[in-house]
């Protein structure tokens, strides 16, 4: 017991002296997990916004109508409309200023009633890509509909253009207006109502409500610190027995699994140190419940070590550290891509994610984020607890067996 | 204080030790004097635990390190010829964690850290880093961590591998000390100068046996008062034994003759250079070269094995 602290003491203090290797083993998931949360979660749902400038030259109804057809519905919320002058619509839109600059010209709405051939200018910028298109196609289907609205209901129009505008119409004219529209509403609608398609709006079932997708990748992050400090951490049995420690050590009475329970209890703080600042962030961040912060750490810790000594064991069967070292650093990728480190595993086809969840981090982060987005609070599984308690013991012992067979003594 | 009987180490057909047998007691330095690869590496990593002998016993302050390994080692302190340190860990750290491997404890720990700091003069770069330090530095912090339980019997394998002169002088110093002390220490070394030097008694070791024993003085006496004579030349299909037979020299031996070397010993040799010249040109013989060396333990290696201690 008292050489399993001296080992830990001694671990302790040189991973102190080599503070950039944690910062790396941090830097590199809060980098990958920065940007996969950011491009998940960017913008908090908002759409973004074009801004369509307007030159009204006409100032009638009409025109008025086609700048306010804009800023209904779902696309006000899309596009911006801005009256502005020729000049300074010009200016703009050159600049880049805006999405698109629409100018309806002095007398649109006299050549529309007479059915006489009118231009509207739409200049679009072409350094946006989808806004432009849309306010394009907007706009083709606004003249589109006056078209149609001047064929069925020219004559009713002309009545109305033609009136005296002086006085009020009287009922008579309003009642004669609206029994011809009508009438050919009657005659129409035949053909456009019902339409000849059903849409049956079905309710979805009531589910459980889907958690926010960038907390499914804190675990995989989490996890992603935790295999490169255990992977970096575990190199150090060949460290040592390069410099001939683990020689030096065996002729000593000290025993060989106090110094392997040692450097496991190191390896502890440390994967407790990262874990720790990982957690805090992405528990602030996702606001996740603050009373599944430390079973959530010991969760961590316990798993972090197992993975650290098999890494380890891993390590210290390869016949050379080159090889080791290699071989265990090649390892990380499939295990991070397997184990939801990228993709989480909620997210990716069934097949694939219950292959995922066999593998040691899979295992753990899977349970972590099973943990992380439930409503409630932490379950204690027994079972999951016993396999990651068995997974760090197991390894620990394949170490120790590994350094009395002979690790040590080459 | 330390007793090595038929100790037989093998690797599938190779004996890498075979029946070695040697004493050293307290107070003492026993030298195991070899070329590389003799076994002298092998028979310490059997002494210190590291290997499981094949067959035989050894016994480390009365405690066999087979049996009894814990309390062997207790007794034991082991200075490996590679640099045991971590770099990482200031020297007082370095010392400290060998001494809690030993199982050292509080102010007692303390105290010994100290002394041993001053004893290999490192007292005021304590809490540097070996890796600032000079190989003679991280040579003597080597040093100091394996004597910082104060052992019984100190093995130390060939120390002084790569070390400047100066730093070398020191280590012989601090062996010297350890020695003093009342420590039994178990010396291996290739270099003939530093065995003469720092030995009471040794085993010249070879192939993994010992082919001589004893103290330096008893073992220089096996050469007599004789010289060794090797001459370099052409020596075409000659038994020079047969040729140099009448040449009259009474103590005259050929050792060896091989691939145009040709070696012998015999007292008073540059006496009788020009009768052995003459007996080898007769013989249809030449010689090209001629080193004479007075007896020590190189010569006498060179008697024993027929080669160079350093090949």
């Amino acid at each position: 017991m008292r050489f399993l602290i001296a080992s830990f003491s001694k671990d302790l203090a040189r991973w102190r002296q080599d503070p950039m290797a944690a910062l790396l083993w941090l830097a590199i998931p809060f980098l990958i997990g920065g940007l996969i949360t950011l491009m998940v979660d960017g913008g908090d749902g908002a759409s973004p916004t074009g801004l369509l400038l307007i030159n009204d030259q006409d100032d009638s109804l009409l025109s008025g109508a086609i700048a306010g057809a804009y800023s209904q519905g779902q696309l006000g919320e899309l596009i911006l409309v801005e009256l502005v002058s020729l000049d300074e619509g010009t200016e703009r839109i050159n600049n880049g200023d805006a999405s698109g600059f629409l100018i309806i010209p002095d007398g649109f709405t006299a050549a529309f009633l007479n059915e006489e051939p009118v231009t509207l200018t739409l200049k679009t910028n072409p350094s946006q890509t989808i806004l432009p298109g849309i306010i394009q196609d907007v706009t083709e289907i606004l003249l589109d509909l006056g078209f149609y609205a001047q064929a069925l209901f020219g004559p009713e129009i002309d009545k109305i253009q033609t009136a005296d505008t002086a006085t009020v119409p009287d009922d008579v004219f309003a009642a004669d207006i609206a029994v011809q529209i009508q009438g050919k509403m009657d005659t129409v609608s035949p053909h456009l109502f019902p339409p000849a398609f059903d849409v049956q709006v079905v309710e979805p079932p009531p589910s459980e409500p889907r958690p926010d997708i960038a907390l499914l990748f804190l675990p995989g992050i989490v996890l992603m610190a935790l295999l490169f400090s255990a992977q970096g951490m575990s190199a150090d049995f060949w460290k040592e027995r390069e410099t001939g420690a683990l020689r030096r050590l065996v002729s000593t009475p000290g025993l060989l699994s106090g110094f392997v329970y040692g450097k496991a209890l190191a390896a502890a703080v440390i994967v407790a140190l990262l874990g720790g600042i990982t957690l805090t962030l992405g528990f602030l961040y996702h606001e996740v419940t603050w009373s599944k912060f430390i079973p959530s750490m010991l969760w961590i810790t316990i798993a972090g070590v197992g993975l650290f000594a098999w890494f380890a064991a891993l390590q210290m069967l390869f016949p050379n550290q080159k090889a080791a070292n290699l071989l265990t650093s090649i390892l990380l990728f499939p295990l991070l891509m397997m184990g939801g480190s990228f993709f989480p595993l909620d997210v990716l086809p069934e097949w694939i994610a219950s292959i995922g969840r066999m593998s040691p981090n899979g295992f753990v982060a899977d349970r972590l984020t099973k943990e992380l987005t439930s409503p409630t609070a932490w379950t204690f599984d027994g079972k999951s607890w016993a396999i990651i308690l068995t997974m760090t013991v197991s390894g620990l012992a394949i170490c120790t067996w590994r350094l009395q067979t002979g690790f040590a003594r080459r | 204080m330390l007793a090595v009987e038929n100790l037989v180490k093998q690797y599938g057909d190779l004996a890498a030790v075979n029946n070695v047998s040697f004493g050293a007691s307290k107070g003492s330095v026993f030298g195991l004097l070899g070329p590389n690869g003799a076994g002298k590496s092998t028979t310490i990593n059997c002494i210190s635990g590291l290997l499981s002998p094949t067959s035989g016993r050894i016994s480390v302050a009365g405690a066999d390190i087979v049996k009894d390994s814990k309390n062997a080692k207790r007794s034991l302190g082991v200075v490996p010829q590679e640099l045991a340190l971590y770099e990482d860990l200031p020297a007082i750290e370095n010392l400290r964690y060998w001494g809690k491997a030993y199982g050292l404890r509080g102010s007692a720990l303390d105290a010994r850290v100290q002394e041993v700091l001053d004893h290999i003069g490192l007292a005021d770069r304590a809490r540097d880093f070996p890796k600032t330090f000079s190989g003679g530095m991280k040579r003597r912090l080597n040093f100091g961590c394996g004597i910082v339980h104060k052992p019984g019997v100190l093995l130390l394998d060939e120390p002084t591998v790569g070390v400047d002169p100066q730093s070398r002088q020191r280590l012989f110093d601090l062996v010297e000390t350890e020695r003093d002390a009342g420590a039994c220490v178990l010396y291996t070394t290739h270099y003939m100068e530093e065995a003469e030097r720092l030995c009471d008694s040794l085993a010249i070791i070879d192939h993994g046996q010992i082919i001589a024993q004893g103290s330096v003085g008893e073992l220089k006496a096996k050469l007599g008062a004789r010289d060794v004579l090797q001459l370099n030349g052409d020596f075409p299909g000659t038994d020079m034994n047969t040729s140099l037979a009448g040449s009259g020299i009474s103590d005259l031996e050929v050792i060896s003759q091989e691939d145009g070397v040709l070696t012998l010993t015999m007292s008073s040799a540059s006496q009788h250079l020009p009768t052995i010249f003459e007996k080898i040109t007769s013989a249809g013989g030449s010689v090209s070269e001629t080193s004479l060396r007075s007896p020590n333990l190189e010569t006498l290696f060179l008697l024993l094995t027929g080669k160079e201690l350093r090949e």
